[in-house]
């Protein structure tokens, strides 16, 4: 059983269409990034998730139970943290972690959940006064309350510095050790890269990709970056090299001095040997992997370069 | 307070959309939202209030009411003398308490906490009614108690059948304008909109209603609608006077306040006069419509409690957050 399937889910707002036909499936056990430019529709696919906004059409199932009529057994097995919430400002911390285990009918320890999103200082402190990047560990923490089987995390490392962020992702990866699933939601590459199983990229409410993060990268054609620098280029040299059967595409980024970036898939030996062959001599040469962020670009952009 | 008890748990109700309600739930609910929704100084501010209101208004009954106290009917007079007065004021209050219970979650978007949870959007509902509903009614519980012991002193007698009875009614009709308060908050994302809308109801009740009696009593005098005829005896013989017709005076029952007035005279003898009564009697010849009589009253008060929560809860749970 899949811990979430999203089946040809559509949501219109008026005349405006936030999610045209999406399906997709995560697996129980694994990580997922979904991942998108703002306003792609990812906070309005986990607020069908969690029956916040009804679906105009198609079919929504979480832990097995469907999303809209079954939503409160959803809720008491998932952990959420919202995008776009406001803290109760005269409630403290352990106030607040008190009405989710109330809420969800278990025990847990505040300090414990605390200490863990390292918030425990702020234990008997009203939220009011907290900083954004508080209030964000904070709900952190009511979403760990409990051992959920599902976290759902919308943009989790929003208010948090690199120091926060980097905490977060190892929560993360804790939980996933326990066992839970986590689906959580970004638009910045780096957040999902270093944690997720599988990505799912989500542009204008469509899925545009859903691959591991090695399968991404592999499925975007700038696999290898390799940038030359050489004593000279021409036309001549420039047309072998994009005639080589591995290269995709070569241009000249430098003149002084003159650099050409290669993209190339297979070999990189053969660009530097098609570069001998025709006497050019070759001063350096570095090769750089696409890393996620340009296959994010690629396929959020894509459409519009065309 | 509604008549759905759904139990949820075990229920596969793939038809039906609406959620379910857990008391735990509202419990929950009803118990973050006394904890969030006033400061303290709130809370204390009213107790004060109620207090005051009743201590100051004992000391003016017992000053200027040697003769009341020698017909043994201070503790009544009293009552009408506060009446008047929470029957403007407790209004104002529940709807100030309510008017944010839920636009002003959706507005700033804590509701998602509160719903991230395993709460249906019956059980946010009615545990924000209770929640507001407990405040105002915990202070003039407070209030009241407090105040007794100064009242009974100052008054010769001291009837405490009507002074509960005042408490108890005083309950009943904020909760009511709490209802209308938190289910109007749930209509609507805006905080603006909500507010316009208790506005609107305080108009509504206090001015609108007001003015359709005495719009009724202009037309039927120009003859545009026909009233009820009846007939005083007076010293100089019998006399022919008009009335309103009776449906005229049923509107005039539904407003809140108004049967808050006629449900006091339930629990004491006081808030109505009695010359409003044998007025009563006259203009319908000995037979009292249902509406005007103190039970209905209370019935009013119960459904101005229970119809508009109904219907919150039936649309809330149709909307996107």
């Amino acid at each position: 059983m899949p811990a979430i399937a999203v089946d040809g889910l559509t949501k219109s707002y008026g005349q405006t269409l936030a999610l045209d036909d999406l399906s997709f499936r995560v697996e129980e056990g694994e990580v997922f990034g979904f991942l998108g430019p703002n306003g792609a529709g990812k906070s309005t696919t986990i607020n069908v998730l969690l029956d916040f906004v009804r679906p105009t059409a198609g079919q929504v199932e979480v832990l097995g139970f469907d999303a809209q009529t079954r939503s409160r057994e959803i809720r008491s097995r998932t952990g959420v943290l919202p995008e776009g919430y406001q803290t109760y400002e005269r409630l403290t911390a352990r106030q607040h972690l008190e009405f989710a285990m109330e809420s969800k009918g278990v025990e847990d320890d505040p300090e414990r959940l605390l200490e863990r999103v390292d918030l425990v200082d702020a234990l008997d402190k009203k939220a009011g006064g907290y900083s954004k990047g508080m209030a964000q560990r904070l709900m952190l923490a009511m979403a760990l309350v409990g051992e959920p089987e599902l976290l759902i995390l919308d943009e989790p490392s929003t208010g948090l510095d690199p120091n926060g962020a980097r905490e977060m992702r190892e929560i993360v990866r804790q939980e996933n050790e326990r066992g839970a699933t986590v689906f959580f939601s970004s638009h910045i590459m780096e957040q999902v890269e270093a944690v997720c199983d599988r990505v799912g990229i989500l542009r204008d409410g469509e899925m545009v990709a859903v691959d591991s993060v090695e399968g991404l990268r592999d499925s975007v054609s700038e696999g290898t970056t390799l940038r030359v620098t050489v004593d000279r280029i021409d036309d001549e040299v420039l047309q072998a090299v994009r005639s080589l059967p591995d290269v995709s595409n070569a241009a000249v980024e430098d003149e002084q001095p003159p650099t050409l970036v290669v993209q190339v898939e297979g070999s990189k030996t053969a660009v530097l040997g098609e570069l001998e062959n025709r006497g050019v001599e070759v001063h350096d040469f570095s090769t750089a992997k696409a890393s996620l962020d340009d296959v994010f670009r690629s396929y959020t952009t894509e459409v519009q370069a065309r | 307070m509604s008549s759905e008890t759904g139990t949820g748990t075990g229920g596969s109700d793939r038809s039906a959309p609406g959620s379910s309600i857990h008391p735990e739930s509202v419990r929950a609910v009803a118990k973050k939202d006394f904890q969030d929704s006033v400061r303290s100084w709130m809370f204390w501010g009213l107790s004060i209030f109620f207090f005051t209101l009743l201590v100051a208004l004992t000391g003016v009954v017992s000053y200027f009411g040697e003769d009341l106290a020698a017909q043994d009917v201070t503790t009544e007079v009293l009552v009408v003398f506060v009446s008047e007065i929470t029957r403007l004021v407790l209004p104002l209050i529940a709807l100030i308490l309510g008017w944010k219970a839920i636009a002003g979650e959706r507005e700033s978007g804590s509701i998602k906490i509160l719903l991230s949870l395993p709460h249906s959007r019956k059980d946010v509902l009615l545990g924000k009614l209770i929640g507001r509903s407990a405040v105002l009614s915990l202070s003039l519980i407070v209030g009241f108690v407090l105040a007794a012991i100064i009242v009974a002193a100052l008054l010769g007698s001291f009837d405490i059948v009507d002074y509960l009875g005042l408490l108890a009614m005083s309950i009943l009709y904020g909760v009511a304008y709490t209802s209308i308060a938190v289910s109007l908050s749930s209509l609507t994302r805006s905080t603006t909109i909500a507010g316009a809308a208790m506005v609107g109801v305080f108009v509504l009740f206090y001015i609108v209603w007001n003015a359709i009696t005495s719009a009724l009593r202009l037309l039927m005098d120009r003859g545009t609608i026909s009233g009820e005829s009846y007939t005083v005896e007076t010293n100089e013989g019998p006399v022919e006077l008009e009335r309103l017709p009776d449906w005229a005076f049923f509107i005039e029952s539904i407003d809140p306040g108004y049967a808050y007035n006629n449900a006091l005279s339930i629990v004491t003898g006081a808030a109505e006069s009695d010359l409003d009564v044998q007025l009563e009697a006259v203009m319908f010849n000995g037979d009292i419509p249902f509406y005007l009589q103190d039970w209905f009253g209370f019935l009013i008060l119960l459904f101005w409690i229970v119809v508009p929560i109904a219907v919150a809860l039936y649309r809330f749970d149709q909307v996107d957050l």
